[in-house]
């Protein structure tokens, strides 16, 4: 009995074994970077792309207009009480010579076209048909001449928490229905696979489209309250599947004859163990919403002007098909996405299934 | 005679079998059909039978961990059957099991010490530091060390396992333990020590046991008294050493020739029954042993044989029943006659047949 304690190694949850196993998935690992950079991506697309400074000394004070992107309000008044007009390069040196600047690492705007010498030497966006992909503009430009890549950096943000968002609503909604459907079992049973499989019959994006038609201000958190509001089903099944079997597992047998409630039951036995085979489809779910917020963009009811996700770029291609950058590039980042999810789901599912798992100790 | 720690009397358990689209119940699963047995306080009940016989039922019924149909348990005065809520968790300290497989039993995302400690919490008994010290204790009961607290089971071999399950029924200070198949998921080698753990600690806790196995020679080794079930019913009851000695039932008989035996010059003639064991659902009328029994008479298919008592060893049957009348209420007679009565198809039986 003593081989325990000399065993001096340290001690591992299934979490931690699981994700030593899959930091050995070579494409999971991948993909997980791959979304890790979408997410750094996102949250700096400021910086990556703009043609507000991400931090520059003006009069003696320093600002950091760039905020202003994320939020309108975030963006210092000064500049717009000294009648900047959103043109910063020669503002800065005209208005204080003194001024300096950090620049984002590509001048582009995602809202608008930029100008002839609004940076010093360079010539306007290229507008209509023209705007193949160059120097300047990396991915090209549309035909109003706003820089693609521009617009693609700062749409990250919507990719991911398209994603994001509605699948931690659905998420939540699968799990607690899943839950209380698969451990009460008879009539509650009954009542939430009933309600499950109403919600299943429903058609996503004919709702949404639904939605958006009766809706005053459709917005991108209206399209994933929608998403996620319907993409629980799977979730609830799974989740109701997982406590049907652990409620017959005899740890569970056990915390009941130690005298635990439902509750204690639920969230510190079932739950744990149920969690993993739950998440992949959760993972799958988040890869599927961004293909639907893909679809609506792309027929229009993508989120509203100026801002721009991915699908939209497709709608914008729609018109004019020689454009094929504007085709090209947001359909390699949606599918990139689309992919690097798949791929997380499986390894999650490699590394936590038993069944799948090659030699345990 | 002091009052018994644990007694059951007329225990039915009943699962209902549903068809249909309405999920109609068109008949019940009778795993347990009317058991009764007392445990005396400090004693050990072994409750033998083969696989499907209830005899997990039994235990799992009386700690309420199903839901028992009729009869009455009573725990130390109190009714197991009546009581809910907080009064049925106070009991459940006082009552604890250990299941038969300590890889399913043990929860896999939890550390040991947040598995003992559940008891510790649920039932508040301790402090943060009184706990800790609770729990080493139970460890060091059940022969590990503190340092298995910051471990996750699937560290631990399946004998230490047991141990640690073990350890989650005493940690609460129980007075009566249902051991289910405790060892049979165990190597062979770890079998003896868990069973001597077992026997310790009886003794020093002053535990009560009601021991559930099918291994015959392990059950005689820990109990005090031995109830033999078949198809959801106890046919014979006496003190270990007496069943042992003078088996008066007929399934008692063969389920004893089926043990192998170690001593090569005595070979037990091996009674082996004929056909398979009936459905639960649909129970054989009179004596439910009938079907299977090479004694069985008219009788037998239509009177359930009550209890026939001499001396604290009970048997349900017939023949047995008249057997021990003709030997003037000597067991031994009777327990010799019987298995003289049994023998023929011991000898008829074909080896290659179970």
């Amino acid at each position: 009995m003593n081989e325990i304690q000399s065993r001096g190694r340290q001690s591992h949850g299934f979490w931690a074994e699981a994700w030593a196993r899959f930091r050995r998935k070579p494409l999971a690992m991948a993909a997980l970077v791959f979304v890790a950079m979408l997410a750094a991506v996102a949250v700096l697309a400021p910086a990556i792309a703009g043609t507000k400074p991400v931090l520059c000394r003006y009069k003696g004070r320093l600002y950091a207009p760039c905020l202003g992107y994320f939020d309108r309000r975030l963006e210092p008044t000064v500049f717009a009480k000294d009648r900047f007009r959103g043109t910063y390069p020669k503002n800065l040196a005209e208005k204080d010579p003194d001024s300096w600047a950090i620049w984002p690492l590509v001048f582009q705007d995602p809202y608008r076209a930029v100008r002839e010498n609004e940076w010093p030497g360079r010539p306007a966006n290229p507008a209509k048909d023209e705007g193949r992909p160059s120097r300047i503009n990396l991915f090209g430009t549309d035909q109003y001449g706003v820089d693609v890549f521009a617009k693609m950096v700062h749409g990250t943000t919507i990719a991911l928490l398209v994603g994001v968002v509605s699948m931690g609503l659905a998420g939540t909604i699968g799990i607690i229905v899943g839950a209380l459907g698969g451990y009460f079992g008879g009539w509650v049973d009954m009542l939430t696979s009933r309600i499950t499989e109403i919600v299943m019959c429903v058609p996503t994006l004919v709702l949404i489209l639904a939605v958006i038609a009766i809706v005053e201000k459709p917005t991108i958190w209206k399209t994933m309250a929608i998403i996620g509001a319907t993409g629980w089903t799977g979730i609830a099944r799974l989740t109701r599947g997982e406590f049907l079997r652990l409620r017959q597992s005899e740890f569970v047998t056990a915390a009941r004859a130690a005298g635990a409630g439902p509750v204690r039951i639920m969230l510190r036995h079932i739950l744990p163990n149920a969690l993993a085979p739950v998440l992949v489809p959760i993972t799958f779910g988040i890869a599927s919403a961004i293909l639907t917020e893909s679809a609506l963009s792309f027929l229009g009811f993508g989120p509203p002007p100026p801002a721009a996700s991915w699908g939209s770029l497709l709608n914008d291609a729609r018109s004019n098909l020689s454009m094929w950058w504007l085709v090209v590039f947001p359909g390699v980042a949606i599918f990139l996405t689309v992919l690097a999810y798949n791929l997380i789901g499986e390894g999650l599912q490699e590394v936590t299934d038993p069944r799948l798992r090659e030699a345990r100790k | 005679m002091t009052q018994p720690l644990v007694d059951v009397v007329g225990l039915e358990t009943h699962f209902p079998v549903r068809k249909g689209l309405l999920r109609r119940e068109v008949g019940a699963v009778r795993a347990v059909d009317g058991v009764s047995f007392s445990v005396e306080r400090g004693r050990t009940l072994g409750l033998v039978g083969e696989s499907g016989c209830g005899k997990t039922t039994v235990g799992r019924s009386i700690l309420r961990l199903v839901e028992p149909t009729g009869g009455s348990v009573r725990f130390d005065g109190r009714d197991v059957l009546a009581t809910g809520g907080a009064d049925l968790r106070g009991l459940r300290r006082r009552m604890q099991i250990v299941f038969q497989d300590p890889y399913g039993s043990l929860n896999p995302r939890m550390k040991v010490r947040s598995i003992l400690e559940e008891g510790l919490i649920i039932h508040r008994l301790g402090g943060a530091d009184d706990r800790l010290e609770r729990m080493t204790r139970a460890l060091a009961r059940t022969g590990l060390t503190a340092a298995a607290l910051d471990r996750y089971p699937h560290e631990f071999s399946g004998g230490q396992r047991q141990r640690i399950a073990i350890a989650r029924a005493i940690v609460i200070e129980p007075d009566f333990l249902v051991l289910d198949e405790p060892i049979s998921a165990l190597d062979v080698s770890i079998q003896a020590q868990v069973v001597n753990l077992l026997v310790e600690l009886r003794e020093q806790l002053g535990l009560t046991y009601l021991f559930i196995s099918h291994d015959l020679s392990v059950v005689e080794y820990v109990s005090d008294d031995v109830a033999v079930m078949y198809l959801g019913r106890i046919v014979e009851r006496a003190p270990a050493a007496r069943l042992y000695a003078e088996p008066l039932h007929p399934y008692t008989l063969a389920l004893f020739s089926a043990v192998p035996s170690v001593e090569p010059g005595r070979r037990r003639r091996r009674i082996v029954l004929t056909g398979d064991v009936p459905s639960p659902a649909r129970p054989p009328s009179g004596c439910r042993f009938h079907p299977r029994c090479p004694l069985a008479e008219q009788v037998c298919r239509q009177v359930e044989p009550p209890a026939t008592v001499i001396d604290g060893h009970a048997v349900h049957c017939h023949v047995a029943a008249r057997e021990l009348q003709q030997a003037g209420g000597d067991a031994a007679v009777a327990a010799a006659r019987m298995a003289a009565l049994m023998a023929p198809t011991a000898a008829s039986a074909s080896p290659a047949a179970v």
